[in-house]
């Protein structure tokens, strides 16, 4: 599988979109504890808000077996916000509908059906790849995840997994603050070891969709 | 070929050339160092929040080109010049010649505290039970653009009396400068610089004014960086709201007096107290001239006839139409015209290019045509051009006759004379008559006189 | 050259296995499995003969020949080392016992001082014995002795040899399959007995692939000569199945059939080639040939052909089934033929309304062709509805008068009385093109004989009509399915233009099956998860995180300006690192900076090891002995593998392949350490660290595989606690 080259941008307006994990089972045995990990993600989303006004930043934790858009830069509420690039209620807000999402966490007795989410995965990856969305991953769970090397690859992102946690904020604002336009001119961190031919034959692609924080651009639709 | 002199220049250009002293007391405003951070270009934001938090080592200037491809280079070096240029970075070379930069420290802090607090805005916003209604966001755009009009119309014709603004006349004739020429007892015409002002888009038009109100701000006693940290300051309001003017000082009182004339603010007063709404074109304050999304729609349709309809009640875009088209009828909404080559001749002869009217027609093109390709049918635009071409068909050299030679050998040392200094435009070896560049003329007239 | 020895050998082969079944009068199945029992007892028993069919390999490749054959020689001698000292196959391997392999390997062939003998009596030639797997040769001490050998296996049949401890000197006895016998005598018996075990792997090369007692759900079955052949092509066109043929096949890790058995598309798609090809119709229009008219009378002429007879009855179904009707009961063959000349010759004028008018017979011939317009009319009815066919309709200018070319030139007189019976070019020529399309069931010794002919093709109409239908009818359930949905109104129904488009698998289990694993693996691992931690409790910590954050806000600084500068120096030496040697094309990967040589290695690797997974998860769910031991097979060689990158992860799961055939997986691992051991130490010190990052993935595939094989067999182990294998 050949990676696409990206396309180019004129500008350096960027729609973030970012898949927070909230898997409370990782949280809890993870090195990092969620409110430092949260802590680092906010000031990134920030800090991609305050690079460009039109800059729009769309958040979606991801449950142990569920998900739900928590966050969107650009809906009617953070209008004014968002326009003046001053968020007072950015953190408040995105915090409230965090927690309510952890209330609201429905459970299941039986593990979640892999397959068919790993289709949805996998069409979601290569959706991303065919409208020229990278997908780039920050990965903070103990091992390296071969899944999301793979995603980020196929679609022409970067793969990262942070080797001081207590950095995180460092590496997303070095390494996936960067728009579009300028990851023309940069040389962004680029892992060896991905592209092996039908790398499918992996089998921990649901095993990874846990215990990461990955995140989507695309260009804004204009 | 005119020169285009009329250039926007960007506000951050004018931040930048302001003296040192003065650009570090503006970044001890937290909105300032906002909105200069957004005007940078690309790569010089990542490299500020790349080093946002590494405080006490000073970066080598290796460190940030590592990242650099080989297509980025130029790229770079644009970064690192504005930064250097804003004074956010401090480059400081040691005696192994390694080059090193390092964060400004206020805007650092600024900037640190903008990320952990989310920002705060400028001042509070008037609570709802002070203020009267308070006009909807589409009255408040549909302000500005009238005030915006009326201003344009009052600088490019003074002499219209429905068009008056509190600016007094010597202001106007500072923003004229350029734009108007007045010859005595006659009206004012515009200049080419003014045609190509009026075909700019407002964004660009406002730009424009309000570094001339920026520049000319020392002539009035008032401090040019007050001004623009007041500006940007005024960018980051929120558009509709409504702030008490007591909250400004007594300079920002008297400016938002001007800003209001030119649309960027609209002033009310209630029963106590008097407040300002800032509009649309405040808030775009700090955005990029290059960005289109806030361009407003166009409305020129143009035929391959030739014809053209222009949905507006603008007196100001009917004005402008006027320089290059034959307006033939004029509704309330509605002008309808033809682009003429007797049309087009004024225009050229005024100064206006082919391309700025084609680019005037494409970026004001109506919605419906704009989806097309080409949104201006290709044979007027051709014809445009051609007919511009056909202007410029003939040059003019100023140049001297020469005849009646004594004899062949002095016409052609003369001929070989002129060849030498590349000045020879025609002979006549039978006649013995030749034309020469005006330039060399007088070298010419001495070498004949040599030759008697 | 060699190759085509190889195919000829191979029939030799099955015709000497034909025959040794007739000896033993066997069932064909059983055969193999029984030999090697037999093999197997005698061994114990300590039976001096030992008899084989010749082994021909038709997989060998004649370029490369003798590595890899040495080094399944040698190495299996380490395991037949292994089988004496344990008794039994004892499956724990020892590294050392690699290295050793490996250096005996290097030497790539056994040479022995020996007396070549023509019989046991001959005092024999003092000489050297050498020993290939594909060959011996013996070279006697005396250059000008006429007693050379050089002889391929292939032509030997049996081998016996002197048991140790009898009185009798050390010797070898080959007997060829024309009946010489070539007698080696030794200078001791470790010589015979490391000859020994070289001549029996070579002879039993192929013989010994796996032939389990069960043979219910091997795939055995012979290939034909075709299939092999093709196989032989497809290996000489691709070189990257070829290394893997070499690798697996030839050193015995998979079977023949197993490895073709996931290629079945390769040569199902070159077979279609093969089929033999029918000789169709011509494409000239023979009954449109014109009567002869001589020209002085009003006589015209009609020929009536055997294959215009056909072609008639072909293209007018109503004309076969008049014919049918009235010949011979009401009419003669040929009173039917002039009628149907008449009615074709006065056909389209008014002559033939009036005719029609009076002889029903000659009307039927003008007539519009009932049973054509009912097929017609069904084929139009499995069009798709959706189908937009207006446009057709401006195609058809039938409707104009004088438009279309006219028939025989002459002018087309149109009269709507006669409308009916008019026949345009435009619709015989179709019916003439679609009859030549679908071919025909009458072949050329039928055509003598109308009647027959008439029949033939009204039979085979009517079975393509019943086969077709159910077809009609699925067909038509479709359809009005089709309409149902197309009834609704498109601006009423919720927009459904998802911008993805969905993943369309088609056989789902065929996908499935593979990630079973991870399937297996991600809900093990949410289980271990829960019993530690309560869902309650996780949920709770998450909240009391989020609520911390709130109350407290960010930390302060986010980042502490040390962090932040090692987090930044890291990445950018990550980058320099990285950025060296990488041109501008930001798809040039890590790999390809690597020297093209370890890189193809690499892939090679990486390719051998999907081919292996590939049978292991296709093995799943386990049904069969034989699955139970092809899958342990894989393992072994996955294990091994992983074993390479430095981990020596050589568990307990060695202790339960009891049932395995160790010594063809331990051939090849041996081979591959040796290769990967190589490559290693080619590799720059550089670039090692990424060899390494490029190795992790096949790895974590390997992970996996093997996680999957620990909990199956802890399952198996569960369910039946008395056999720790299952499978005793």
């Amino acid at each position: 599988m050949t990676s696409v080259q990206s396309k180019l941008y004129a500008d350096d307006v960027s729609l973030v979109v970012v898949l927070l994990d909230a898997n409370p089972f990782f949280w809890a045995t993870s090195s990092i504890s969620f409110s430092q990990f949260l802590s680092h993600v906010l000031a990134f989303l920030n800090s991609i808000l305050l690079l460009n006004q039109l800059n729009q930043v769309v958040i979606i934790a991801t449950g142990h077996n569920s998900c739900d858009c928590i966050y969107d830069s650009s809906s009617p509420p953070q209008t004014h916000s968002s326009e003046n690039g001053a968020l007072p209620a950015l953190y408040a807000h995105l915090l409230q509908r965090l927690e309510e999402y952890s209330e609201g966490f429905p459970i299941r007795a039986t593990p979640s059906t892999a397959p068919s989410e790993y289709v949805a995965i996998m069409n979601a990856i290569f959706s991303a790849q065919r409208s020229m969305v990278p997908i780039d991953s920050c990965y903070v769970g103990a091992h390296n995840s071969a899944f999301l090397q793979q995603a980020s690859h196929i679609t022409g992102g970067v793969y990262v997994k942070p080797q001081h946690t207590d950095g995180l904020f460092q590496y997303l604002v070095t390494v996936f603050a960067t728009d579009l336009h300028s990851r023309s001119f940069l040389q962004l961190p680029r892992p060896a070891g991905v592209d092996f031919r039908a790398s499918s034959v992996f089998g921990q692609a649901q095993g990874d969709a846990s215990s990461a924080a990955d995140r989507k651009r695309k260009a804004p639709e204009t | 070929m005119p020169q285009v002199r009329i250039i926007a220049k960007s506000f951050m250009d004018m931040v930048a050339s302001l003296p040192a002293s003065k650009l570090d007391k503006l970044y001890q405003n937290v909105f300032i160092c906002e909105a200069i951070l957004r005007s940078l270009p690309p790569l010089a934001k990542k490299y500020v929040l790349q080093l946002l938090y590494v405080d006490d080592a000073p970066i080598t200037a290796k460190t940030l080109e590592e990242w650099v491809l080989a297509d980025g280079s130029s790229k770079h070096k644009v970064a690192i010049d504005r930064l250097i240029q804003l004074r956010i970075f401090t480059e400081t070379v040691d005696r192994k010649k390694e080059v090193t930069y390092k964060l400004n420290s206020t805007f650092q802090s600024n900037l640190q505290k903008h990320l952990k607090n989310g920002g705060v805005l400028p001042r509070e916003a008037m609570p709802a039970n002070v203020t009267a209604r308070l006009p909807s966001l589409d009255e408040l755009g549909q302000y500005a653009l009238e005030q915006w009009e009326r201003f344009l119309l009052h600088l490019i014709s003074p002499s219209q009396t429905d068009a008056r603004t509190s600016f007094s006349s010597s202001m106007m004739r500072v923003f004229q400068r350029g734009l108007l020429t007045q010859r005595d007892k006659e009206d004012p015409t515009l200049t080419e610089g003014g045609f190509q002002f009026l075909l700019m888009d407002t964004n660009a038009q406002l730009w424009y004014i309000i570094r001339e109100y920026i520049s000319n701000s020392e002539e009035r006693g008032i401090d040019p960086a007050d001004l623009i940290s007041f500006l940007l300051e005024l960018s980051f309001h929120v558009t509709g709201e409504a702030y008490n003017m007591n909250t400004l000082s007594d300079i920002q009182g008297i400016m938002i007096k001007d800003l209001a004339d030119l649309g960027l603010v609209k002033l009310q007063q209630g029963r106590k107290e008097s407040w300002f709404i800032p509009t649309k074109l405040a808030t775009n304050l700090s955005v990029s001239l290059s960005d289109s999304s806030f361009r407003k729609q166009g409305f020129v349709v143009v035929e391959t006839n030739f014809r053209m309809y222009a949905y507006s009640t603008s007196k100001v875009h009917c004005a402008i139409l006027r320089f290059f088209a034959k307006v033939e009828y004029q509704l309330p909404n509605l002008i309808v015209g033809a682009i003429t080559k007797e049309s087009l001749y004024d225009a050229f002869k005024k100064g206006i290019t082919a391309d700025q009217i084609i680019s005037f027609l494409q970026q004001n093109a109506h919605p419906r045509v704009a989806e097309k390709i080409p949104s201006v049918p290709e044979n007027v635009t051709d014809q445009i051009r051609l007919w511009e071409a056909d202007l410029n068909r003939v040059e003019m050299i100023p140049s001297h006759f020469y005849d009646e030679f004594p004899s062949r050998d002095v016409f052609e040392a003369a001929c070989d004379y002129a060849r030498e200094w590349s000045g020879l435009l025609w002979e006549d070896s039978k006649r013995m008559r030749l034309v020469v560049k005006a330039e060399i003329h007088m070298n010419m007239r001495e070498f004949l006189r040599g030759q008697k | 050259m060699r190759r085509r020895r190889g195919r000829l050998g191979l029939r030799a082969a099955r015709s000497v296995r034909e025959a040794e079944i007739g000896d033993r009068g066997g069932g064909a199945s059983r055969v193999r499995g029984r030999m090697r029992r037999e093999r197997r007892v005698r061994r114990k028993e300590g039976m001096e003969r030992n008899q084989h069919s010749i082994p021909i390999d038709i997989n060998s490749n004649p370029n490369q020949p003798t590595d890899s054959s040495c080094c399944v020689v040698l190495s299996n001698a380490v395991a037949d080392h292994f089988r004496r000292r344990g008794g039994r196959e004892y499956p724990y391997l020892n590294p050392e016992d690699w290295i050793a392999g490996k250096a005996n390997m290097a030497s790539g062939q056994v040479t022995k001082r020996v007396k070549y003998k023509s019989s046991v009596k001959d005092p024999g030639t003092p000489g050297r014995l050498l020993l290939t797997l594909e060959k011996l040769v013996f070279k006697p001490n005396n250059p000008n002795s006429a007693s050379k050998l050089n002889m391929e296996f292939r032509y030997i049949k049996n081998h016996k040899y002197t048991k140790e401890g009898s009185n009798k000197a050390p010797m070898l006895n080959l007997t060829s399959s024309q009946g010489a016998s070539y007698i080696f005598e030794f200078e001791n018996y470790d010589d015979l007995q490391v000859c020994k075990e070289c001549v029996g792997k070579a002879l039993s090369k192929s013989v010994e692939a796996p032939k389990p007692a069960d043979t219910s759900e091997v795939p055995s079955e012979q290939p034909t000569t075709e299939e092999l052949l093709m196989r032989m092509n497809l290996l000489r066109e691709n070189s990257e199945l070829q290394k893997l043929h070499k690798r697996f096949v030839i050193d015995g890790i998979l079977t023949e059939a197993e490895f073709w058995a996931t290629r079945k598309k390769l040569l199902s798609g070159n077979s279609s080639r093969n089929t033999k090809q029918r000789v169709g119709l011509k494409s000239i229009m023979l009954s449109e040939s014109r009567p002869a008219a001589d020209g002085r009378t009003n006589k015209v002429t009609f020929n009536v052909t055997p294959e215009i007879v056909r072609e008639i009855f072909a293209e007018k179904p109503a004309v076969r089934q008049a014919y049918l009707n009235l010949v011979p009961n009401k009419m003669t063959d040929r009173d039917f033929w002039t009628k149907y000349c008449r009615a074709e010759f006065i056909q389209g004028t008014q002559a033939a309304v009036a005719e029609a008018a009076e002889d029903e017979d000659l009307a039927l011939f003008l007539k519009p062709d009932d049973i054509l317009a009912r097929e017609t009319r069904q084929k139009i009815r499995c069009v798709d509805p959706t189908l937009d066919m207006e446009a057709d309709q401006g195609d058809d200018y039938t409707h104009l008068p004088d438009h279309g070319i006219a028939r025989d030139g002459s002018k087309d007189i149109t009269d709507s009385q006669n409308e009916i019976y008019r026949r345009t070019l435009s619709q015989d020529l179709n019916r003439h093109a679609a009859v030549i399309l679908e071919g025909t069931t009458v072949d050329d010794e039928q055509l003598r004989d109308t009647q027959s002919v008439a029949e033939a093709l009204a039979r085979s109409k009517q079975g393509h009509d019943s086969a077709n239908e159910e077809a009609y009818a699925n067909a038509n359930q479709e359809r009005l399915q089709r309409i149902s949905q197309l009834m609704e109104i498109e601006d009423l129904r919720e927009s459904d233009d998802h911008p993805l488009a969905p993943l369309s698998i088609k056989d789902p289990r065929d996908y499935f099956d593979s990630q079973q694993a991870s399937v297996l693996k991600t809900s093990a691992g949410v289980e271990t998860m829960k019993c530690s931690l309560s869902t309650r409790e996780a949920y709770g910590s998450l909240r009391q995180s989020i609520s911390h954050i709130k109350a407290a806000g960010l930390t302060d600084p986010i980042v502490t300006p040390e962090v932040a500068l090692k987090v930044l120096s890291v990445l950018t030496q990550n980058i320099s690192s990285t950025k060296f040697g990488l041109g501008k094309n930001p798809g040039e990967s890590v790999l390809d900076r690597l020297p093209s040589a370890v890189k193809d290695e690499l892939l090679y690797h990486w390719m051998s090891i999907q081919e292996l997974l590939r049978h292991y998860w296709s093995s799943y769910p386990i049904t069969t002995t034989y699955l139970y031991t092809k899958v342990k097979t894989m393992i072994l060689f996955l294990i091994f593998i992983v074993a390479y990158n430095g981990k020596f992860k050589v568990d307990l799961l060695f202790c339960n392949l009891q049932h395995l055939q160790v010594s063809r997986l331990k051939d090849a691992m041996s081979k591959i350490d040796l290769q990967l051991q190589e490559m290693k130490e080619s590799v720059q010190p550089d670039l090692r660290h990424q060899v390494t990052l490029l190795v992790r993935p096949m790895q974590q595939a390997l992970d996996a595989a093997m996680q999957h094989y620990d909990a199956d067999l802890q399952k198996r182990s569960a369910r039946s606690g008395e056999r720790p294998n299952g499978y005793a």
